[in-house]
């Protein structure tokens, strides 16, 4: 057996969300045996940006905002991996929202988990994008309007069980090859922005809630939009493509790159230009 | 009459879309089947149609890589052509001129010139698609011009619309006009007042460097390209989109550079060899990006095509003004490779090179080219994939994993280069992070682990400097008056080198490959002369401040600079080297 780095400790503050995702999904991926060898996680830059050291997988920490192209190319170069994404909604939400939107139109299939608590951490406090009682963005209603979505879900580190089972669902479906997996996580600072008392008044969970329909993509965004109306917060699988199928995909890790094994392609290539 | 003509330039002009490239392409073939050498570029504005553009073509004995001084034949579609393109017409060259676009233009053409005005506007056939019509017609009067023969000629149309004989039909209809148009200005078949030599040639392929730095780069075993449209690099994300798929790849159009070029970061961890391809604003947009693939030892391969700048400057036009933001561009210190071609066939000997680089430093590489070696077409001998080498550098098969006790990403060594395991291998799991780190993978600002890891990255390219691209040498070697010049300066510079000689100047010519870090036979070529003639696009004299900044002796250099968007011809730099060297 190589020996290899010893999983670190959590930077976070007591209390912090985030060691709860990081439970849930060890918890997940343990559930799924996966093996950590099969297992890419990068995080992006912020607290939430650490959770690839605690696992013990291949980790890989991204440029801020960077997350998710980073992923997708790990993805599209070796599909056979597990990736998974993971950060802040500073990282995601502020600097890198360009490139979730790309992400939902490009349905790579891998999972996102977007720690979400409003404020940035690392640098003490600013105001994310997500900061209630500031001009806010809701992702999942982002994610529902673009219609090649296929899995949106929501949950809250209070409710453990729900986080880890969201999770293990998000892995399943981007591991199956059904597409881009999206889970945003509300994962309060306690240090900055301790969101937990408002939370918890709030939070409205839609997987036993008989009026949503985690299939009807318009019905869920009716839901989610009528909720946050009432200032509930929904939680739980928003929406799923009830059509998705699994995928296969090119592997260019396992492509042939000696030369002289391509000599035809080539030479059709050359062709093009002769005169 | 000139007999043998061994060298010939001919401009097609007229407004943006008026078809030039097809005449040009058929003249192109035309040369071709007389064993001439073709070098092609175009002059057009960043527009999808109209404004002034031209098509320039020029067939020689000799291969170059840049036009010469003079326009032999100009093809004038419009007024413009001759008010703007007059100047360079050949003291007895010939003009084609479309006078249904107006009268000829006073005062712009050399007196000896032989204007040959068409109404082609008047000249409206039926059933003729009038672009293609024009095309033909013009190469009728040219190949009278140039004593091909009608037959000649005609096989070259026939070869060119093969397979479709409504087109062929047509077309050679309008070649006879073309014919006919050329008699009445007295040149009959094979009695033109040119007559075009005719050498035996190899085997040929007539190529941009843009096609051939993708299509080696795919030889050289890129499976992974991201980019993001924009001139002039634009070409190598189509030829990566069209053939990538075939040899198992994949070729993404990323939503911005910042996407592409962290694509491309993510898909080089999983051990596949990565490219993207940019020009200056996607460089700026992806310096932090290719910091990041030198701080957390990433292979990474950039494809600058430059063009003029600041900012979004000229982009059709070339310039060489990015070598100071690719050699220094990124937060702090990291060391990189940057490799600079002059042609196609070296865009893809350097293209291969710069992927097994890439592995073996793992990290970035640039291949440096400018908008004239990106776009422009050059014939050249077909590229050899058997000779194509594939170098994995410090890569950990499984089982050499597997005898490990350990594994550390960023193992110290004596060379630099730390053995690397990827994705879905058994016992090499490791932190990527563009952190300061310690040999797992961990962040840290230890001083000691610091300067253990500055030291280490550094020393890579110590260890690989002697498989970098050496320059190439041209000229009178132990001449003490030296000139130097890299990507469109390439050709030329030879060529100047060449009429300087006949003038009675020597001179010793290099052009370097390796523009970063400056390489030793730079470095002793420069300072083993008495002076030398640095020639550049850039108005900072940026490569001059390259060679400095390592030792070169500055006051023996003179530097040759334009910026204005127009590569140099061979006769501005004999006028501007033997003014000099008289004084």
């Amino acid at each position: 057996m190589t020996t290899t780095y010893r999983p670190a400790d959590p930077i976070w503050c007591a209390g912090c969300g985030h060691f709860g995702v990081q439970t849930a999904l060890s918890e997940a991926l343990a559930d799924l045996d996966i093996s950590k060898e099969e297992i890419l996680l990068l995080a992006g830059i912020g607290c939430s940006g650490t959770i690839q050291n605690n696992l013990g997988t291949y980790g890989y920490h991204a440029l801020h905002g960077r997350v998710v192209p980073t992923a997708t190319g790990a993805w599209q170069a070796n599909p056979d991996l597990t990736v998974i994404a993971a950060g802040g909604d500073g990282d995601g939400y502020a600097i890198g929202m360009g490139h979730l939107i790309h992400a939902f139109r490009r349905n790579p299939s891998i999972t996102y988990i977007v720690m979400n608590n409003g404020v940035y951490g690392l640098t003490k406090g600013q105001d994310s994008p997500t900061r209630q009682g500031t001009p806010s963005l809701d992702a999942i209603l982002l994610g529902l309007s673009i219609l090649e979505t296929t899995f949106i879900a929501r949950a809250f580190t209070r409710a453990s069980d729900q986080l880890r089972d969201l999770t293990a669902a998000a892995l399943r479906h981007a591991r199956e090859g059904r597409g881009f997996a999206f889970l945003e996580v509300l994962s309060p600072c306690v240090t900055y922005n301790d969101t937990y008392p408002q939370w918890d008044a709030e939070y409205l969970d839609l997987d036993t809630d008989t009026e949503h329909n985690p299939t009807d993509r318009t019905g869920a965004f009716g839901r989610v939009v009528a909720l946050q109306a009432e200032g509930k917060i929904p939680i739980g699988l928003i929406y799923r493509d009830p059509t998705t199928q699994p995928g296969s995909f090119l592997n260019p890790s396992a492509s042939n790159i000696e030369p002289t094994s391509l000599t035809k392609t080539y030479r059709d290539i050359l062709d093009h230009y002769r005169i | 009459m000139t007999e043998n003509l061994f060298d010939i330039n001919v401009k097609v002009a007229g407004q943006g879309g008026d078809g030039s490239l097809t005449t040009i392409s058929l003249l192109g073939n035309a040369l071709a089947r007389r064993g001439f050498h073709l070098y092609s570029t175009r002059n057009v504005a960043s527009r999808i149609r109209g404004g002034h553009a031209a098509a320039l073509l020029r067939g020689s004995i000799e291969p170059r890589t840049g036009m010469g001084d003079n326009i032999d034949v100009l093809v004038a579609f419009d007024a413009e052509a001759i008010e703007i393109g007059g100047y360079r017409v050949a003291p007895h060259g010939f003009v084609i001129y479309d006078s249904s676009a107006g009268p000829l233009p006073n005062g712009f053409l050399p007196e000896g010139a032989t204007v040959i005005e068409i109404p082609f506007g008047r000249l409206a056939v039926r059933d003729l698609r009038r672009e293609l019509f024009k095309n033909s017609l013009t190469f009728g009067v040219i190949s009278r011009i140039l004593s091909l023969g009608d037959d000649e000629a005609a096989s070259v149309l026939e070869a060119r619309f093969g397979g479709r004989p409504k087109l062929i039909d047509k077309n050679l209809q309008a070649l006879r006009e073309g014919f006919k148009l050329a008699s009445s200005s007295g040149f009959e078949e094979d009695s033109g007042p040119l007559r075009l030599a005719r050498v035996e040639a190899d085997e040929r392929v007539f190529i941009s460097g843009n096609h051939a730095a993708a299509i080696g780069f795919l030889a050289a075993g890129v499976r992974f390209f991201a980019g993001y449209p924009i001139t002039p690099a634009t070409e190598v994300l189509e030829v990566m989109n069209r053939h990538m798929e075939a040899f198992g790849g994949v070729s993404v159009q990323a939503e911005d550079e910042l996407a592409a070029v962290n694509m491309a970061l993510g898909a080089s961890l999983t051990g596949v060899r990565s490219l993207v391809a940019t020009s200056g604003p996607g460089i700026s947009l992806m310096q932090e990006g290719i910091g990041h693939a030198g701080a957390a030892e990433i292979p990474l391969v950039i494809i600058d095509a430059q063009r003029a700048g600041p900012s979004t400057g000229m982009p059709t036009k070339p310039e060489q003004s990015d070598i100071g933001m690719i050699i220094h561009g990124g937060t702090g210190d990291f060391p990189r490779i940057v490799l600079a071609p002059g042609n196609p066939s070296d865009a893809f000997e350097l293209a291969v090179k710069a992927a097994n680089l890439a592995q073996r430093i793992q990290g970035p590489v640039y291949l440096m080219l400018d908008q004239s070696v990106s776009q422009d077409s050059a014939t050249t001998a077909p590229f050899d994939i058997s000779g194509v080498e594939i170098d994995q550098g410090a890569r950990l098969s499984q089982e050499q994993l597997d005898a490990l006790d350990e594994y550390r990403r960023y193992k110290v060594t004596a060379d630099g280069l730390s053995p690397l395991a990827v994705p879905g291998m058994a016992g090499g799991m490791s932190l990527v992070t563009g952190n300061e780190h310690d040999e797992w993978g961990k962040v840290s600002t230890n001083p000691v682990n610091r300067i253990a890891m500055m030291d280490k990255r550094a020393r890579k390219v110590d260890t690989i400097k002697d498989s970098l691209p050496s320059g190439l040498r041209f000229g009178h070697d132990t001449s003490p008056i030296g000139i130097v010049g890299i990507g469109m300066e390439s050709g030329v510079i030879r060529e100047a080198v060449e009429r300087l000689t006949v003038a009675g100047i020597a001179l010793a010519g290099l052009q370097p490959r390796t523009v970063w870090p400056v390489p030793a036979d730079t470095l002793e070529f420069v300072a083993s002369k008495e002076r030398v003639y640095v020639v550049e696009h850039n108005h900072e004299a940026q490569l001059i401040q390259v060679l400095a900044s390592v030792g070169a002796p500055f006051n023996t250099l003179r530097s040759i600079r334009k910026f204005d968007g127009v590569a140099f011809t061979p006769g501005e730099l004999v006028d501007h080297i033997a003014t000099a060297e008289a004084e």
